[in-house]
């Protein structure tokens, strides 16, 4: 504790979202990474005009490529969503008294980090689909199906790092704090989401926002059962060209992609935990 | 009237007897204060009276009703008691103001403006109605146990417990804690503290309890317990406090 900073807090209320989440660093890093897409495309784009490859080819390539993009963007949006309720969840599970959920959420941890992404992929994949295919008789229905079962096999692999996060989120809130809510006479589960829980998140958001994006990567390995995501589209395209410099081209398309994705979701990622932020509390501000 | 009627209370940790029959009542209106060497279960009594620890044997009678048996949720009883902690246990992520509120807001179900009043209220009688909107990592020691009274009062408990609320705190803050708990005890709250300030125990307390090793050994005004005490243990504890 700071006396002298202490004296000198002004009583003013929070300031309003807005202001609180588009700090001067946050708009600078939208700043930065937009000019940085833009520059890798404006480099490329001289590059073929100079002839070093073929313009037309990187012109026409931005459709396929924006439809992989389509793909991965309605992947993460499954992957990452059920993968953050399965983590919470069962990290949460993991620091009650309860036998079974503690029971559960260990099991559940201890399995699927254990496991590489693309086993569970592979092995999710191919049950439901056996399985779908003995109950309805259609490939069709069958394959749609197990399509899914793969990236939520993915899901369940980073919920279980997500799990890992959350229990520790939850473990760094002193005790002092729940004995607190308990004694003006609030219940467990009120407690917990309106003392421990934003405690816990405060301290768990860039883990979490680390695990998005690394699990936005992840989302290629789904191009391996059939998915025609970004990672797909880019062995698709580079399979067809002619000529080493069309190769980078593609992926170099591919990887702005991705890059874009995962810098819109970390930034987003970012203003929650602006959101979420303590005046006089870290260390870093001192 | 009593307040708080303590019968035959017995509480284990494992093999640990910490508390071994404690019978203790607190008159309505009354400040009991409660001293006695480290690990003489001081605190667990305190935890004990508001249900944060369930005690395995004995009675709570909270205005002649017994609140530790099944059938009464202890949320119940809590939301009647006010309590104070040594660390203040502040919420960190609330403004002092969002502190005061939260148990008049989810436990009370007032309306955010009434119990935005409340608190203001309530922190004014802390000394503290500028410094709504801080927060507690921005608030000196003092402050902060401050706000932490103010939070227990909005909840209009029957009794107030304190558990060594000046035990954390810098010299230069303890009267001001001090002068709140007085002005609380002037207006009539009724307050059980854990605590070794003797200026405050001899000129507030109506009742001085010496615990030791789960028991209490001798119970008085303040003046008979400081000054004449019976006891060879609290004439060897209150010595060693007084010098």
């Amino acid at each position: 504790m700071n006396e002298t900073e202490a004296e000198g807090a002004a009583d003013v209320e929070r300031p309003p979202f807005l202001k609180r989440v588009f700090t001067r660093e946050s708009i600078a890093r939208w700043g930065v990474g937009i000019a940085a897409v833009v520059a890798v495309f404006g480099i490329l784009y001289f590059l073929g005009t100079r002839q070093l490859y073929n313009l037309d080819f990187a012109i026409y390539l931005i459709h396929p490529v924006e439809d992989g993009l389509a793909v991965t963007m309605k992947l993460v949006a499954v992957v990452i969503p059920l993968g953050f309720a399965l983590g919470f969840l069962l990290g949460w599970g993991r620091t009650t008294r309860s036998m079974l959920f503690r029971g559960l959420g260990a099991i559940y941890v201890d399995f699927f980090r254990s496991m590489p992404p693309i086993v569970l992929i592979f092995f999710s994949y191919l049950l439901s689909a056996l399985a779908v295919r003995q109950l309805t008789g259609s490939p069709f229905i069958a394959r749609d199906v197990s399509l899914w079962m793969a990236a939520i096999a993915l899901a369940f692999h980073s919920g279980s790092y997500q799990a890992e996060i959350v229990r520790a989120g939850i473990l760094s809130v002193p005790t002092g704090q729940l004995e607190a809510a308990d004694s003006i006479g609030m219940g467990r589960l009120r407690s917990m989401f309106s003392v421990v829980l934003p405690q816990a998140f405060r301290v768990s958001l860039p883990a979490l926002g680390n695990e998005f994006s690394s699990v936005i990567k992840d989302t290629s390995l789904l191009s391996l059962v059939g998915w025609l995501d970004l990672a797909q589209t880019g062995i698709v395209q580079a399979r067809g060209v002619v000529g080493t410099m069309s190769v980078f081209v593609v992926w170099i398309e591919v990887a702005i992609m991705y890059f874009a994705l995962t810098y819109v979701v970390t930034r987003i990622v970012r203003v929650v935990e602006n959101n979420y932020k303590v005046p006089g509390l870290e260390a870093a501000e001192l | 009237m009593t307040t708080v009627s303590i019968r035959n209370l017995h509480k284990y940790f494992g093999d640990l007897h910490v508390l071994r029959g404690v019978n203790l009542d607190v008159e309505k209106a009354d400040v009991q204060v409660i001293i006695g060497p480290s690990g003489s279960g001081k605190s667990t009594l305190l935890r004990c009276t508001n249900l944060l620890i369930q005690p395995d044997d004995g009675q709570i009678l909270l205005e002649g009703v017994q609140v530790n048996r099944p059938g009464i949720r202890p949320e119940w009883v809590r939301e009647q008691i006010g309590m104070v902690f040594q660390q203040f246990n502040l919420f960190t992520h609330l403004t002092a103001v969002q502190n005061v509120m939260l148990g008049l807001v989810r436990v009370k179900k007032l309306d955010k403006k009434a119990a935005r009043d409340k608190a203001k209220f309530d922190l004014d009688r802390v000394g503290l109605g500028d410094k709504l909107h801080a927060y507690p990592a921005q608030l000196s020691g003092g402050q902060q146990q401050r706000v932490a009274i103010a939070r227990a009062l909005a909840m209009d408990p029957k009794v107030m417990l304190f558990d060594e609320p000046t035990s954390a705190l810098d010299p230069e803050f303890i009267h001001e804690v001090l002068d709140v708990m007085t002005r609380l005890a002037e207006e009539g709250m009724t307050m059980m503290v854990v605590t070794h300030e003797m200026g405050f125990a001899k000129g507030v307390a109506d009742s001085v309890v010496f615990v030791d090793q789960g028991l209490i050994i001798e119970q008085g005004t303040p003046e008979e317990v400081f000054d004449r005490p019976g006891h060879e243990r609290t004439k060897a504890f209150v010595g060693k406090i007084l010098r």
